[in-house]
């Protein structure tokens, strides 16, 4: 893509996300979000296939229908109570519509089916800009807003999502569509535990987008998206092959890597507030995501086809992408757990 | 009375004019048996020449009871077996299967049921006089297709060539009617096998695409037949499929994906008029590791830098 218009396109994205965390206005707020929808399109859309003009298109009508009910919500607050503060949300319809539409927005089940197309459609980097910086801004909103919406509401929404993030992604072969159900699982993670420690989400997050970063980061480097290919990965590189199978576990929250510490945190503020079905429940759903996480580990480390490979194996030349910031992600992902009691103390 | 009485005769009139207007249709003329296997989705195609369906949706109906209580009994048939089949895996087979998955044979002919896959049709839909037919070939094994190709314009006024036959796969269908696609992304090759007559044929695949434009988008590649008795083995890669829509190539290619195949199709259009005969024993897929070219077409790039 042309320098100059990667530029506007990437400083857009950054603006819009920052307009959002800015705003105390909703106006302001839907702007920033309008503003992310916008700048995207054309970064998904710019390999001129169908299925990533599909992908975009998908992507925009969702994204925008969600921003006009966002819309909607804060006029008919506006219209009932005067307010245009975001704080102040108080209108139990405006409540519920502002909710729903931002379930719709970052892929919260029942309102995920167009997450796992939208995702399959495009490649890994803008992938990977869809899954965790496009997921920051309408967070910012949920979490200022989250003490005014009916706690059954986001209860459901936490529930679903673990659910059908966990279900839906058993019978993938294609690993985008295993990431976007992978996300879904996080986002239901992170909206049950809002309405009693904010601070935790915000925690579940931060450590799920490192954790998604390199997962994506992982499989651009191998320039894999099947599973098959995904088993011929130990060739390539066996030490990108051995940290990429603690990378899926620490996404299916196993100790002691990083993953472990949202859900162990979110588990024991559920049974602080006296919730055990719910967070039996939760860790349940976290047993059939960590199924399929596993059944990549297996497919990747230990398996090897009986004669010749199913996929090609490339020549082992030096590569040409920046490998930082797989390395970093990689490490955070990997050793950030023994952190939890400073990370506590700092956040709340 | 007399009031009701024209009422009555215009309307049967009308009727008349609306019944002999339905004789003119494709699907009563005499190839009716190969154009009446098409579905839903495909018969809405207007044959040059002829004036448009007018016909109200309620009068396009069909009804029969017992075919209604065989066609539930089937789906829910098949919405129980997608049910159970994901306990087993993606499309009910185990997942090391298709990690180990190195071949697979999609189209087999071993039966008169398997026929009923694949829909034959030729330039009679648009007038013309050429005519192709599928039957099983020795010992029910193989299909095949045959006819006569007679590239003479039909006299409509409008059409300026004509004399091709093609036969294609129904895209497969889930329960109610759901259309389903096929999943080829472990391969990268195309491998049949067939016996032909020295014609040469175009391989079609079609993808499932979103939009209304992308329907006729077509990936094409060449299929040179060999006369004779011996059998062909034909290996296509699947980076070599170029994409055409409606017979137009086109300028903007990229490759064919993989994960969301609808149906393959074969055409003859060589201007050669005369009998054809081409007989396929299976169509099959493979993973042929030598081949690692990803596309083999120059992709068109707008705006180059000069």
């Amino acid at each position: 893509m042309n320098p100059y218009v990667l530029m506007i396109l990437l400083s857009s994205l950054g603006l819009g996300t920052t307009l959002t965390f800015a705003s105390s206005h909703w106006l302001l707020a839907w702007m920033g979000l309008e503003i992310n929808t916008l700048a995207i399109t054309p970064l998904m859309a710019q390999h001129h296939h169908p299925r990533a003009v599909e992908a975009t298109t998908k992507y925009f009508l969702t994204q925008a229908t969600a921003a006009a009910m966002i819309l909607f919500a804060s006029t008919t607050n506006a219209w009932m109570t005067g307010e245009w503060s975001i704080t102040d949300l108080s209108d139990p319809l405006a409540n519920t519509m502002f909710m729903t539409a931002l379930a719709l927005k970052i892929g919260l089940a029942p309102m995920h089916f167009w997450m796992p197309e939208v995702l399959q459609g495009l490649d890994l980097l803008t992938g990977l800009i869809l899954s965790t910086w496009q997921k920051l801004a309408p967070f910012a909103l949920i979490i200022q807003t989250a003490q005014n919406i009916d706690p059954l509401l986001l209860t459901l929404l936490g529930v679903t999502s673990t659910l059908v993030g966990g279900w839906g992604g058993l019978n993938q072969t294609q690993l985008r569509k295993i990431l976007a159900y992978s996300s879904i699982a996080h986002m239901g993670w992170m909206i049950i535990v809002i309405q009693y420690a904010p601070q935790l989400t915000l925690l579940a997050l931060g450590t799920y987008i490192i954790m998604t970063s390199a997962a994506f980061l992982t499989l651009k480097m191998s320039l894999t998206t099947k599973v098959s290919t995904l088993a011929t990965t130990w060739s390539k590189s066996p030490i990108l092959t051995a940290t990429t199978a603690l990378v899926l576990l620490s996404l299916g929250g196993l100790p002691p890597l990083t993953g472990f510490m949202p859900k162990w945190l979110i588990l024991q503020e559920l049974t602080k507030q006296d919730l055990p079905i719910i967070a039996t429940t939760m860790a349940l759903a976290a047993l059939i995501s960590l199924y399929f996480y596993l059944r990549l580990c297996y497919a990747m480390t230990l398996t090897i086809s009986p004669n010749t490979t199913n996929s090609t194996t490339p020549w082992r030349t030096q590569t040409t992408q920046a490998s930082m910031p797989l390395a970093l992600f990689t490490m955070a992902t990997l050793g950030l757990l023994p952190m939890t009691p400073a990370i506590l103390t700092l956040t709340t | 009375m007399a009031v009701s009485k024209t009422t009555l005769k215009t309307l049967l009139g009308v009727h008349g004019v609306i019944h002999r207007q339905t004789l003119l249709l494709p699907s009563t003329l005499r190839c009716s048996g190969i154009l009446s296997t098409r579905s839903i989705h495909e018969r809405d195609y207007r044959r040059p020449g002829q004036p448009p369906d007018t016909r109200w949706p309620w009068q396009k109906i069909r009804f029969d009871f017992s075919k209604g209580v065989e066609g539930i009994k089937k789906h829910i048939g098949l919405l129980k077996d997608e049910f159970v089949q994901r306990w087993t895996g993606p499309e009910g087979r185990p997942l090391i299967e298709h990690i180990l998955e190195q071949t697979r044979v999609q189209w087999e002919f071993r039966g008169p049921e398997s026929l009923n896959q694949w829909v034959v049709s030729s330039d009679q839909e648009i007038g013309g006089r050429s005519e192709a037919y599928i039957q099983l070939g020795k010992n029910n094994t193989t299909c095949l297709l045959y006819g006569t190709l007679c590239s003479t314009p039909p006299r409509d006024g409008e059409t300026r060539y004509s004399g091709y036959c093609t036969l294609r796969s129904k895209q497969p269908l889930a329960s109610f009617d759901r259309k389903k696609q096929y999943d080829w992304s472990s391969f990268n090759t195309l491998h049949m096998r067939i016996r032909g007559d020295g014609r040469p044929w175009m391989v079609n695949v079609s993808a499932e695409t979103f939009f209304s434009h992308q329907r006729d988008d077509i990936y094409s590649y060449f299929l040179y037949t060999r006369g004779g008795p011996y059998w062909q083995d034909v290996k296509i890669p699947f980076s070599k499929f170029f994409l055409s829509s409606r017979g137009r190539i086109q300028d903007d290619q990229h490759v064919l994906w993989l994960d969301k195949v609808k149906s393959i199709g074969f055409t003859l259009g060589d201007k050669a008029d005369g009998p054809f005969q081409l007989e396929i024993d299976f169509i099959g897929l493979c993973n042929d590791l030598a081949h690692t070219e990803e596309f083999a077409y120059e992709l068109y790039k707008r705006n180059p830098e000069v």
